[in-house]
């Protein structure tokens, strides 16, 4: 299931970036957290502008506790964690107590401070440290062992996403064309790889979920994924039942079906696509045929109907054959897979029914 | 990446005359009196035929034609009754990721639509 996470031709085996800049001790742990921010430093260096406040205010909030209002962004911020969705940390076993405003008392608002900056910069443990346990876990634990295999998408996404911040604009920055499928990050999301993942992977099943609720009826009042699905098994086990009753039913009215082709071709319903049917199996392995009347069937070339005339007598001349066998059902199969082309029946009055095998 | 929703009249129309055939076929075999045989293979040949229409584009068509290679019991599947489970529901529907169910869910759902139009159609025109 990872390559529906991760959606790219081939993911680069995980390649931790070192961060050149000094980081605290809790932070040792967790290398590749800060890889986006030095790359993107080094990739896109008009940004740097924008980026310089940043490194020296985390290196100042990492290694001595500055005051909080020191920073004019961080309360800013600081408010937009709280919009990121969560991801439990790497390293960390307790989710850490969610800190939104400025005021951050102490040695546990230091190393929430601490936290906060970074993470400002570093996307990979924002939600995280804004939410705690993430709801997607089971996917984020899916993914944790490749870690760094979009990093790339990452930085990019990652840049979009503070420039947003920082900026408050939506250029999308120059980036050399990779071959993975360019996700872009929403404002106020988190942006590493894991979660861009699913959020994509989220958006697919919500669209497909929106054509299923399109298809079967009734379900437009129903909301939520649970219900709908109930739904939509109830409709599937429905049209199933239904499939099976009438199959019983058409068992027992069988004998005339000989005329239920003349009148089924005839419907208009049918024949916007008209009928392309494998006549070449016909005809070499001499399954039976039954003339066709064409006068509806305005594309196809005439078949001439003769419906009442040698149907009747082949249930007595016809071989016997044994049981509806599933070789039967590789008749069908097998008619099904040759190339297309026009209808073209001819009725086999000699009685030479045999069923491929 | 999403395939094409099916055309419903094309496959209405190649399942109705796959099916109308192997109804043929079937009713022209001996030791198919009227009886519960006749019934189960009249099942079979539905589910085939509407595979068969749909061809191997589609992974529930694939997982049926599969089965029927293998000659595995292609016919007592939804006799059964699965468990409310979608992937029961859908032929193929174990090994699939999510994703790729709903869509061959909706897929799927379209052929049962058309086949259950076509054989009441077929019930209607063969007894007015």
């Amino acid at each position: 299931m990872d390559k529906d996470y991760f959606m790219s031709s081939g993911i680069p085996p995980p390649q931790p970036l070192h961060f050149e800049t000094p980081m605290p001790n809790p932070w040792s742990s967790d290398q590749s957290f800060f890889n986006p921010n030095s790359s993107l430093i080094h990739q896109f260096p008009h940004f740097d502008s924008s980026w310089t406040s940043i490194p020296s205010s985390t290196a100042a909030a990492a290694l001595a506790p500055p005051p909080l209002a020191a920073d004019p962004c961080f309360a800013e911020r600081a408010a937009k964690f709280s919009r990121f969705g969560s991801r439990s940390l790497n390293g960390r076993a307790s989710p850490p107590p969610l800190k939104n405003s400025g005021e951050l008392p102490g040695s546990g608002g230091e190393s929430s401070v601490s936290d906060q900056i970074p993470a400002k910069v570093n996307s990979r443990k924002r939600k995280g440290i804004s939410r705690g346990k993430s709801k997607e876990d089971r996917s984020n634990s899916a993914k944790e062992a490749a870690d760094d295999g979009s990093s790339k998408r990452s930085k990019q996404s990652e840049n979009c996403e503070n420039e947003e911040e920082c900026n408050k604009s939506e250029q999308k920055p120059p980036e050399p064309p990779k071959d993975y499928i360019h996700v872009r990050a929403r404002r106020g999301q988190a942006t590493d790889s894991h979660s861009l993942a699913e959020r994509v992977r989220r958006e697919k099943i919500s669209e497909r979920m929106k054509l299923l609720q399109d298809l079967v009826p009734g379900c437009n009042k129903v909301t939520g994924k649970a219900l709908m699905l109930d739904e939509i098994i109830n409709y599937v086990q429905s049209l199933q039942r239904q499939v099976e009753f009438l199959s019983m039913k058409l068992a027992s009215v069988n004998p005339d079906l000989d005329f239920n082709m003349e009148n089924l071709l005839s419907k208009d319903m049918y024949q916007q696509q008209l009928y392309p049917l494998d006549s070449s199996i016909y005809h070499n392995q001499n399954v039976q045929h039954q003339q066709l009347q064409g006068t509806s069937i305005s594309t196809v070339e005439p078949l001439p109907l003769d419906a009442s005339i040698g149907l009747d007598g082949f249930s007595e001349n016809l071989p016997q054959f044994p049981a509806f066998t599933e070789d039967d059902l590789h008749s069908i199969v097998q008619m099904g897979f040759l190339q297309n082309s026009t209808y073209f029946a001819v009725q086999n009055q000699t009685s030479n029914m045999k069923v491929e095998l | 990446m999403n395939i094409q929703p099916p055309n419903s009249s094309s496959i209405k129309s190649r399942f109705a005359v796959k099916f109308v055939q192997a109804m043929k076929r079937l009713s022209k075999r001996r030791g198919m009196g009227d009886r519960y045989k006749r019934y189960r293979a009249t099942r079979a040949a539905a589910r085939v035929s509407l595979a068969a229409a749909v061809g191997p584009e589609r992974a529930w068509s694939r997982a049926v034609l599969r089965r029927i290679k293998k000659r595995r019991g292609l016919i007592g599947r939804t006799t059964t009754n699965p468990r409310r489970n979608l992937r029961g529901l859908v032929p193929g529907g174990k090994g699939m990721d999510y994703c790729s169910l709903l869509s061959e869910t909706a897929h799927y759902i379209t052929c049962l639509q058309a086949q259950v139009q076509v054989m009441q159609d077929m019930l209607h025109l063969s007894s007015p």
